[in-house]
């Protein structure tokens, strides 16, 4: 095997797939990455127990050369020194060979780079999806449905379903619903063109959709979502993204979501962010992170936060209109700025029924079929 | 809450000395100090008698000092063990007029009486319970009668020794607006310092200013000053609030110098099951543990671990005193060993997130926590001033805890 190759695409292609490997692999060789060039096309593969990332960089396109020579061939080379190899290479183009006993050479320049390889036939067989599930979504939509609900996952293993992010598609609607039973995190989008298909309890792992959202760059263009029982694949020209499905049952979480309210609140935004992030300038060393709503007659929020050892902040916003009956609730304000920046409107409306119950937000225009809810903290 | 409670705050007169002069009557009209173990208090007055007060003896002051001003006076070690025991009588005798006995130090305490009374005057059956301390345990008193704590408090300040003095609510214009700001229960040097700067240099003048000033200057504390000027408290006599402390600690003398590392681990085994147990008793979690080493040479350190969990258990509490222990010993022979739980929390005050499937449980007491709440907006009962409230006691001493716990475990044990 040899190819040349421009150091660019190659450094992305390895950046890409480094971030299925693991420091801990299951089996030894998977702290390698696979390299296979064929004649059109030379494709990096990295894997863990989890996830399998490929990369495929093509030898020319859009009239851009990306690989100027391929003799085709493959190996498994150690990741832990690639990047960094690759990176500090003193020429734009690298020369990367591989003779009979898998000892790879890395040229550019003066500088040569011997490694040991390994056989590609040691390297776990991928599976092959088969499955007539799939739909298509816009890259840049996606990252925004990750961003909108991947934060309200649980990071504890106490309940593991809920360390991912629930995937549904029912009557042409995509529902994404994340909770870590404190928060939750729900986004609904309009599908035209799943030729009827649907399906339920699709539950993939936080830590998954958080590494695909790094690696997807904010395009217009389509990717691919094929699923099966266990496991799923995102896929777009030069990227395959394979994760395994957590196992269990998703909990029915819509019944969880109150349907009345007591109190509205209607309030800006930025606003809020910004009176919350000060209020719990004093909550932050307290590890609950509390701070104390209160309303006050139509129009004013009161938001106050006190620890004990330190000290007391209390501010007054004033919203865009307050009705129902008066409340007084303390919360997290952490959970409560995650869920103001997923919104991302200008202004939001919170539906509250009662201090010890849970309160929704959704933005005020009702064209984003997003939803944020929060449960409060009991003060004693 | 009624209205018109009846208070006593029960304040023994310069105790330690009274207690010593009481074991030996020789000392009676003498000047007597009690200082601290040299080594531990650098020979500072703990208390001292009236006699040796009439000299300007006065308690923090350093023996050199006290000396000059009084030579001959009679300084003696204190005898922690005489101390608790009078102390422990002087509130079982309290504690037959009421069950509300609050104690505040191992020398005062409050006594809710309003439904013990009966037909008796209140000023007669103070005189009565001042009478059977004085005689049965030879210890004078004074004891402030007043509709609250805080006018209590305030009265029986006012005449010392063995003084009863009523303040009635409406005599605290001319009883008690006169006397200076510093004078006041809960008013510290600093808090003095800054209501000064407003020109407020009599309790009167802090009642008579308006409760935003009060409250930009110290929050809430502001308002709650400015409440006690006017004669507002309405804290109740807890005999439960023996709990607000802000550490336990327990702490032992060993039989003999040790550097056997198992044998030093049963130890700390012992302590913290002590500690475990005292902090379960009180219903406190704690962020902070704290050990104290004590070398063959007297030589002694303390070392901490601020932890990012609450801890309540004896396995918690030993495994961490341990580990510390590992990281900080020299190797010398040990002497003493402490465990130390800090930064308590009320288990009762700490936060409770809610879970969304299952808030429901908590949800169906809405109605009961909201009329909890209001009853303490009512009242005043921040539930944050619970364990910052410091107790006002001039001698907050490890003993002085100590002895609130052994008080409180007799009343524990006798129900």
């Amino acid at each position: 095997m040899k190819i040349l190759i421009e150091r660019e695409p190659l450094m992305a292609s390895i950046q890409n797939v480094m971030k299925a490997i693991s420091s801990k692999p299951t089996i030894p060789i998977l702290s390698g990455i696979k390299l296979e060039a064929n004649q059109q096309e030379v494709t990096l593969t990295g894997s863990n127990s989890d996830i399998t990332i490929e990369s495929i960089i093509p030898s020319e396109e859009d009239g851009v050369v990306n690989i100027h020579e391929i003799v085709p061939g493959s190996v498994v080379i150690q990741a832990k020194f690639l990047p960094e190899i690759i990176r500090k290479l003193p020429e734009n183009q690298v020369e990367l060979s591989v003779d009979d006993d898998m000892n790879v050479l890395i040229k550019s320049g003066h500088a040569e780079f011997k490694l040991n390889g390994q056989d590609t036939e040691e390297y776990p067989q991928l599976p092959v999806l088969q499955t007539d599930n799939s739909f298509h979504l816009q890259i840049d939509l996606l990252k925004m449905l990750i961003r909108q609900t991947n934060f309200a996952v649980s990071v504890s293993e106490t309940r593991p379903i809920l360390t991912g992010v629930h995937l549904k598609l029912e009557n042409e609607q995509l529902e994404l619903v994340a909770t870590d039973s404190h928060r939750l995190a729900s986004r609904k989008i309009n599908m035209t063109d799943t030729d009827g298909l649907t399906f339920n309890n699709v539950v993939i792992p936080g830590k998954s959709l958080s590494e695909l959202n790094k690696i997807l760059d904010d395009t217009q263009e389509p990717i691919q979502i094929s699923v099966t029982d266990n496991q799923i694949l995102f896929r777009t020209k030069h990227l395959y993204f394979l994760s395994r499905l957590l196992d269990g049952n998703y909990p029915e979480t819509s019944r969880l979501i109150p349907n009345q309210s007591k109190t509205v609140v209607n309030v800006n935004s930025k606003d809020l962010i910004e009176s919350i992030d000060r209020a719990s300038l004093l909550a932050k060393d307290n590890r609950n992170n509390i701070v104390k709503l209160v309303t006050q007659g139509q129009n004013i929020l009161q938001i106050t936060s006190h620890s004990p050892e330190i000290g007391y902040v209390e501010e007054t916003l004033e919203t865009n209109a307050i009705e129902g009956e008066e409340l007084k609730i303390s919360f997290n304000a952490k959970y409560m700025i995650d869920a103001l920046k997923a919104i991302g409107t200008d202004q939001v409306s919170i539906n509250f029924t009662g201090a010890m119950r849970p309160f929704i937000m959704q933005p005020d225009e009702d064209d984003e079929p997003i939803l944020q809810l929060i449960t409060p903290v009991r003060t004693y | 809450m009624k209205k018109g409670r009846i208070i006593y705050h029960v304040d023994m007169n310069s105790f330690y000395a009274s207690v010593e002069m009481a074991y030996n009557p020789k000392l009676k009209g003498k000047p007597v100090a009690i200082a601290g173990n040299p080594e531990e208090r650098r020979g500072i007055v703990v208390t001292s008698s009236y006699e040796a007060r009439a000299k300007g003896v006065k308690t923090t002051m350093p023996l050199w000092q006290a000396f000059q001003h009084c030579p001959e006076l009679i300084v003696l070690k204190p005898n922690f063990d005489r101390y608790r025991e009078a102390s422990r009588h002087m509130f079982s005798i309290l504690s037959e007029v009421t069950p509300i006995v609050q104690p505040v130090s191992i020398d005062e305490g409050y006594m809710d009486v309003t439904d013990y009374v009966g037909s008796q005057n209140p000023i007669k059956l103070a005189e009565e319970l001042q009478k059977r301390v004085l005689n049965e345990l030879d210890l004078p008193s004074s004891i402030g009668i007043a509709p609250n704590k805080f006018l209590a408090k305030m009265a029986s300040d006012m005449k010392k020794p063995l003084g009863i003095t009523v303040l009635r609510k409406r005599e605290i214009k001319e009883k008690l607006w006169k006397l200076s700001i510093g004078e006041m229960y809960g008013v510290g040097q600093k808090t003095a310092d800054k209501l000064k700067k407003l020109d407020i240099e009599t309790i009167g003048d802090l009642a008579l200013k308006d409760v935003m000033t009060l409250k930009n200057l110290l929050g809430i504390n502001g308002e709650r000053l400015h409440q006690r000027a006017n004669g507002i408290d309405d804290r109740p006599v807890d005999p439960d609030a023996v709990n607000d402390f802000k550490s336990i600690g327990n702490s032992t003398t060993l039989p003999y110098d040790m550097t056997d590392q198992q044998e030093i681990n049963r130890i700390f085994d012992q302590l913290s099951e002590k500690v475990a147990d005292r902090m379960e008793r009180k219903e406190v979690v704690s962020e902070n543990i704290q050990i104290m080493i004590r070398y063959h040479d007297r030589k002694t350190i303390t070392r901490s671990r601020q932890l990012r969990e609450f801890v309540e258990t004896k396995q918690e509490i030993s495994q961490l005193a341990k580990q510390l222990f590992q990281q900080h010993w020299n190797e010398d022979p040990v002497r003493l060993l402490g465990v130390t739980a800090q930064q308590l929390t009320a288990k009762d005050e700490m936060f409770k997130q809610l879970d969304l499937f299952n808030y429901e449980k908590e949800a169906e007491k809405e109605e009961l926590y909201l009329t909890v709440d209001q009853l303490k907006e009512k009242y005043g009962d921040n539930t944050f001033v619970k364990l910052k409230s410091q107790r006002q006691a001039k001698m907050s001493t490890s003993f002085q805890k100590d002895f609130l716990n052994e008080y409180k475990n007799n009343q524990n044990n006798s129900k």
